[in-house]
């Protein structure tokens, strides 16, 4: 293979016009010489995985299904590249615009990005369709026919998904999923902290976007034995999204904390105003998220799931407000925020 | 030698640093740094890039505690009573560290409540109006660009009329309108002996026509100082100058 002295070793001559090919490769090798033996742990566990996906007999049925009914097929994946197609678009126009290598005079790595996408996809499809064909779990002609619906969803998917106008918001990843709360065209009538409250809410909606949580009721759902009646199935997938709803917020009061209290710290704000600002909204919200699940619970005629609900909401709410208050302090102490940490900390490390 | 526990600092320096050290770890940045800031006094902190400014700088602001030596400011311990200390400080953060998911109003009263004020001070609303900051009030942070971070970092240092105002590079990304704003709002604020500024920059024209004095930082230590007088004669030296000056002492250093 040719190639351009300039380039590290073993980077051919043609990446030289598309860096981010070459720092692509260069990344995923450093990752390989720093972390080899766990990468290959990695792949060897989701081999393991797939195989033991592979053989179970309703994938089978689930794949043969597919693979006689080609329309059907080409219809969902033409969908699923539409929408993975016009979604890798907009993430790699934002990175690429942000990226360090945007500078270059380089072609634009969009395409190339979304094709290489596309791509990895297919071809992990076709492994797992191969390996399930190898393990006797679907005959040679419907997989066939399944790889060659699959090679038409994509075709099609990913030419419509590039024409596919999606909003996107400027400034930070997911950000637009918050709202500008309480815009006002004059100021309070008294500073106070009650904004610094509507933080952690908003980072628990970017965290809890419909996309996570269609993901988790999605997963939820498929858990589900066949022959669970419909209003169990709505109740366990509301419970799952409310779920993920909670413990989004928890993650978001966690992440904020560490964030708010650095910004803070050269303020003469006490800790447990900050904690105070920090947590109540987010339990709010969380209360409010449980409530509408145990109400769902009892409107949907499920006795049974309402008394453990309540004590698994009461719960869940007592190890949020945990969790958050020690996050809290936690940040307070790491940032030197608040009068009593800062004293300790300096006698600690004065006396150490 | 370790500071005198019981020795009184001076009450009306805006800062008063003595024996400082500090560092990361194994990583020892300031090493025995005296440094004194009185009201009505610009001082300008230079040094090349990794010599310890912002590390001096979040030491003062509470932000990294030091292992050895004491700060005061407005002759308050840093250490034995921060809460009263901060209360006089004004410290422009890193833009990077505001917060992208609240809105420039919500930060300066977030900031406002935290410093337990009253009203969001008139001089700051001024300064905002004068920056062209108003109309970015109700949008997102995340959505400011580098220079209204900026600004907003700013205004947020000088709410509450702090008697020791701490900047860390504070025309980054500044119009140069707006630094103009900057850098006369400071010096009025300064020569009103409304405070003290410490403003560490490689803005060698900001050092040279409006601070008081200038320190070099070089190796955790105060390698050079320059007096107003000296200052003004630099400037009046055609092809060399602060630029020149500070080339020589780091080279001597």
């Amino acid at each position: 293979m040719q190639t351009d002295s300039s380039l590290p070793a073993g980077i051919p001559r043609w990446a030289a016009r598309r860096p981010q090919v070459t720092a692509a490769v260069l990344r995923w090798r450093n990752a390989y010489r720093r972390n080899g033996a766990r990468l290959v742990l990695v792949v060897l566990l989701t081999l393991l995985a797939a195989c033991g996906l592979a053989e179970i007999p309703t994938t089978g049925l689930i794949l043969d299904w597919l693979g006689r009914n080609v329309i059907v097929t080409v219809l969902v994946a033409t969908c699923l590249f539409v929408l993975s197609t016009s979604r890798r678009r907009e993430r790699a126009a934002a990175e690429a615009a942000n990226s360090w290598l945007s500078p270059l005079p380089a072609v634009s790595p969009v395409s190339l990005t979304v094709m290489w996408g596309t791509a990895v996809r297919l071809l992990l499809v076709f492994a797992f369709v191969a390996l399930a064909c190898l393990l006797r779990r679907v005959d040679a002609t419907a997989a066939w026919r399944l790889a060659l619906a699959l090679i038409g969803g994509a075709v099609l998917g990913s030419l419509a998904g590039r024409q596919l106008r999606r909003g996107a918001g400027d400034g930070a990843p997911g950000f637009h999923y918050a709202t500008v709360r309480r815009a006002r065209a004059r100021w309070a009538t008294r500073p106070s902290l009650l904004p610094l409250a509507y933080w952690p809410a908003a980072q628990g909606r970017i965290f809890s976007r419909p996309k996570v949580l269609s993901r988790a009721a999605f997963t939820a759902l498929l858990t589900l034995p066949m022959g669970t009646p419909g209003q169990v199935a709505l109740a366990i997938a509301a419970a799952a999204i409310a779920l993920v709803s909670v413990a989004s917020l928890s993650l978001a009061a966690v992440r904020v904390a560490f964030e708010a209290a650095p910004w803070l710290a050269p303020t003469t704000l006490r800790r447990a105003r900050f904690t105070r600002a920090m947590v109540w909204r987010v339990i709010m919200t969380q209360a409010l998220a449980m409530a509408v699940m145990v109400f769902l619970a009892c409107a949907i005629d499920l006795p049974k799931a309402l008394r453990p609900g309540v004590g698994l909401a009461v719960g869940l709410l007592i190890v949020s407000l945990a969790v958050a208050a020690v996050a809290c302090a936690w940040a307070c102490r790491r940032a030197g925020l608040g009068a009593e940490f800062r004293g300790a900390s300096s006698e600690g490390r004065l006396a150490a | 030698m370790p500071p005198d526990p019981t020795a009184v600092p001076n009450a009306s320096a805006a800062l008063q640093v003595s024996g400082l050290h500090a560092g990361y770890g194994k990583q020892i940045v300031l090493s025995g740094l005296d440094l004194e800031i009185s009201r009505g006094e610009w001082l300008a902190l230079l040094g090349p890039n990794a010599s310890g400014k912002t590390t001096l700088l979040h030491c003062i602001a509470g932000m990294l505690v030091p292992s050895a030596g004491s700060i005061s400011i407005c002759g308050r311990s840093l250490r034995q009573d921060a809460l009263g200390a901060k209360r006089q400080l004004g410290f422009g953060c890193a833009p990077e560290r505001l917060p992208g998911l609240l809105t420039g109003r919500q930060c300066l009263e977030v900031y406002a409540a935290a410093k337990s004020l009253d009203a969001i001070d008139a001089d700051v609303l001024d300064l905002a109006d004068a920056f062209a900051f108003t109309v970015m009030l109700d949008r997102f942070v995340a959505s400011y660009s580098l220079g209204t971070k900026q600004k907003l970092a700013v205004l947020l240092a000088l709410l509450g009329e702090p008697a020791l105002v701490v900047l860390d590079e504070a025309f980054n990304g500044l119009d140069p309108a707006s630094a103009l704003v900057l850098k006369r709002h400071l010096r009025a604020r300064v020569s009103a002996g409304r405070c003290g500024v410490l403003l560490a920059t490689h803005a060698l024209d900001v050092v040279e026509r409006y601070s008081d004095r200038a320190v070099l930082l070089l190796g955790g230590r105060i390698a050079r100082q320059w007096s107003r007088e000296q200052l003004e004669a630099l400037r009046a030296m055609p092809g060399e100058g602060l630029e020149a000056a500070l080339a020589a002492a780091s080279a001597a250093s």
